[in-house]
């Protein structure tokens, strides 16, 4: 008989954060109540309304329309970053941490050469290498966030290669590989699953820095960066651009926020 | 005419399930000046939650408290927290069972010891310097001032442990209470550590309330018992009237758990040998800045074991004895001499039954595993195997699809014991099976042992340094120190005509 615990009021609120901005990002993909890219000359900057609620941009473009596909490519970016840095991660994390001595040295101090520049800086760097584009930011960022995770996922691999059920593994006959991913992986997830939750978000806020720099995604391919970097020259002129755009942003980062800090 | 401690009718609630769950029912204590109570009980009785609530330790907001502690007439439940900090460290001391943990580790052992009289008095250092190193003496360690500079990793668990009660007693305070003060230490430092409590009370006055699960401990020290199950108190009397006539069941059964040395009998066997361990040398090399060094653990180890035969290996922690479990099974490799055993048909059962299953899978699974290594078997015939041998340690086949966290200690213990018959080994090597468990849980532990190898004639290499069980268990034995077999024999031999001083002092601290 399992004891049930008390609900928890952080995850009930990160997921309602979630559901209000993540659902209408999923619809999103295929559906806005206006072409994101449409442009109408008479409504630029117009305010709040019945027919656009968050109001026009610049261009005369739905705001709302916009903020639903722009948070459906960010969120899009942020999952790819992340499952390119923590498998990534993971695999070099789990080897350095399981055999330990020569190949634990080398790629380690690569590792720590590469914890020394900022990842932002980094990807910076990439983005140059590779040009700018949503394909291009995932994989940058991505390839940017993969020592942080190696760095995790090693410390706990040293922890548990110690433990008594791996050595009773071992004595099951089991090989390293079979060791190292189906008796040790699912004992990091604890600390995998908090980590992941942590670097969703500074996947989505380095997104939306490398294309407030204006080398992310690019134009007119909408991102809720991007926006927000237009967003501010407007500011006075049209207050609710910066301010729906930048609400979207820190609704996603408090969800996820919430409920990573309760399953961590 | 109340005494020291009034405890009345206590509960103790957590509230962090949708359901509160009780701990302690109705927890009744009196204690005069200089008693000595013992609180004995298994593991998750509730005896450190009364006792910690006593000292007034318990403080989570997801906890209610109910009822009436009174400390010389205050009351410690709904004292405020300034009243509370007077007492506690200068009233009333505790003394926790892992001494490791309890010191902080950046500290000097000096200014631990200090710390209540930098607290609870105004004395210049010169004087709380002369105190602690006064209080460190009256625990009977060797040299005072040197501990007195050294930190806690410097001094081994039996020090550490008398730093804790110098720590304690430095305020000479009139309750102290200690929580299974000697669970974590050697037998021979087990002994010890009780004398100088007994001592402490003598001369002090200091009354004591000692928390254990080891029924003879407890008979050595003290006067008055109460025997706590499941949050309730079931037994409370004189130690003569416990241990001479136990009214409830769960007392009886708790006093007949204890092994006991007799009525075993010799039996000798000229069987085949199964596993040979020939001068065997391992040791540990570690890297400390530009040098590097070496630890001898074993030196010169033979060994053989027979098939069909219990040999038991018994010595005090940091002998050896897990480092030649792991070598003559291959976890380790010797250095130099030769292991002879035939893996797969050698199984190993580790001590800590929490730590040697893995708590992602589920029993069923981590049974199953040896087979999916090992052997061509499907699918089908592996869980039908699973299933007879769970059932042959006496759990539900119902209990393959759970998870380690839902089993109790000794369910877990038998899960390991099933999981090793899987492979039908000739030899299990069993690392202090069940040192980590309960005494009655423990009996039944080793019945199935004794039960496995009378059935299936499986050859058990025993290691533990509990003298008793080993008595019950074993039929020839090896004594360890320091990485070396000091002394080797059959059951009779050893514990009636031992030669080695060792020895001797091993059963000494055992009380045979």
């Amino acid at each position: 008989m399992k004891k049930q615990k008390k609900m928890n009021f952080n995850i009930i609120l990160g997921c309602i954060l979630l559901a209000i901005t993540l659902i209408p990002a999923l619809i999103g993909l295929v559906w806005t109540p206006y072409d994101p890219q449409k442009m109408d000359s008479s409504l630029k900057l117009a305010g709040s309304g019945i027919r656009h609620i968050f109001g026009c941009d610049n261009f005369g473009r739905d705001i709302f329309s916009r903020i639903m596909s722009g948070s459906g490519i960010t969120v899009m970016i942020a999952v790819g970053t992340v499952a390119l840095g923590s498998i990534l991660g993971t695999v070099i994390g789990a080897f350095t941490g399981y055999f330990g001595g020569l190949i634990d040295e080398a790629l380690m101090r690569i590792n720590d050469v590469a914890l020394a520049f900022p990842s932002l800086l980094l990807a910076l760097v990439m983005v140059s290498l590779l040009g700018t584009g949503k394909y291009q930011v995932m994989l940058a960022l991505g390839i940017a966030f993969i020592p942080s995770y190696a760095r995790i996922v090693r410390s706990e691999y040293i922890r548990i290669k110690n433990l008594d059920f791996v050595k009773a593994a071992r004595l099951a006959g089991a090989g390293d590989l079979r060791i190292m991913f189906v008796h040790i992986l699912p004992n990091t997830k604890t600390v995998l699953l908090s980590s992941v939750m942590i670097g969703f978000n500074n996947a989505i806020l380095a997104e939306a820095g490398l294309s407030f720099l204006g080398i992310g995604v690019q134009p007119p391919d909408a991102s809720l960066g991007r926006m927000l970097s237009e967003a501010q020259s407007y500011m006075f002129v049209n207050p609710g651009y910066v301010l729906f755009t930048g609400a979207t942003i820190v609704m996603i980062i408090l969800g996820f926020s919430l409920i990573s800090k309760e399953i961590g | 005419m109340e005494g020291l401690l009034h405890v009345e009718d206590l509960n103790i609630e957590f509230h962090d399930h949708i359901v509160p769950e009780t701990v302690v029912y109705d927890f009744d204590l009196d204690m005069k000046e200089g008693e000595i109570v013992g609180l004995v009980g298994e593991s998750g009785s509730g005896k450190s939650m009364s006792a910690l609530a006593i000292a007034g330790l318990l403080s989570r907001h997801d906890m209610k408290k109910r009822g009436v502690i009174r400390f010389e007439g205050k009351s410690i439940l709904d004292c405020p927290r300034e009243e509370l900090r007077q007492l506690q460290g200068d009233e009333i001391c505790i003394i926790f069972q892992e001494p490791l943990t309890s010191l902080n580790p950046v500290k000097k052992i000096g200014w631990q010891v200090e710390e209540s009289l930098r607290i609870h008095t105004d004395l210049p250092p010169e004087i709380r310097k002369q105190k602690a190193l006064e209080a460190l003496k009256e625990v009977e360690l060797d040299d005072p001032q040197r501990v007195y500079d050294s930190y806690p990793h410097e001094l081994s668990g039996g020090m550490r442990q008398r730093v804790m009660i110098a720590a304690a007693m430095v305020g000479n305070p009139k309750l102290l209470i200690a929580d299974e003060p000697t669970t974590a230490l050697d037998v021979t430092v087990q002994s010890q550590i009780v004398e100088l409590l007994k001592k402490i009370n003598k001369e002090k006055k200091t009354a004591i309330l000692f928390i254990s699960h080891d029924l003879s401990l407890v008979g050595q020290l003290c006067q008055r018992v109460l025997v706590m199950k499941n949050g309730y108190v079931v037994e409370e009397g004189t130690v003569e009237e416990i241990f001479d006539h136990p009214k409830e069941s769960y007392t009886q059964k708790l006093i007949s758990a204890i092994p006991k040395c007799e009525g075993a009998q010799d039996t000798v066997k000229n069987n085949p040998v199964l596993a040979e361990v020939e001068d065997v040398c391992v040791s540990f090399t570690k890297r400390k800045g530009l040098k590097k060094e070496t630890k001898e653990v074993l030196k010169h180890v033979s060994l053989q074991i027979n098939e069909g035969e219990i040999l038991g290996l018994v010595g005090e922690s940091g002998c050896g004895k897990s480092t030649l479990a792991k070598t003559i099974i291959g976890l380790l490799k010797p250095q130099s001499g030769r292991v002879n055993t035939k893996y797969p048909n050698t199984q190993m059962i580790f001590q800590d039954p929490y730590g040697s299953l893995n708590p992602t899978k589920t029993v069923g699974f981590i049974m199953e595993e040896p087979l999916k290594n090992l052997t061509e078997m499907s699918e089908q015939e592996r869980r039908a195997l699973a299933e007879e041998m769970i059932t042959r340690v006496g759990l539900d086949p119902m209990y393959l699809s759970r998870y380690p966290s839902e089993l109790s200690g000794g369910q877990r213990q038998r899960v390991c014991i099933a999981t090793a018959l899987m492979l039908k080994p000739k030899l299990i090597i069993a690392d202090e099976p069940v040192s980590a468990l309960d005494v009655t849980i423990q009996a039944e532990v080793l019945k199935l042992m004794s039960d496995l190898h009378n059935e299936l004639g499986i050859s058990f290499l025993f290691i533990s340094h509990d003298l008793r069980v080993v008595y019950k268990m074993c039929d020839r034995i090896l004594v360890m120190k320091s990485g070396e077999i000091v002394e080797e024999g059959n059951r009779s031999d050893i514990y009636e005509h031992p030669k080695h001083t060792y020895t001797k002092e091993l059963l000494k601290s055992a009380g045979l």
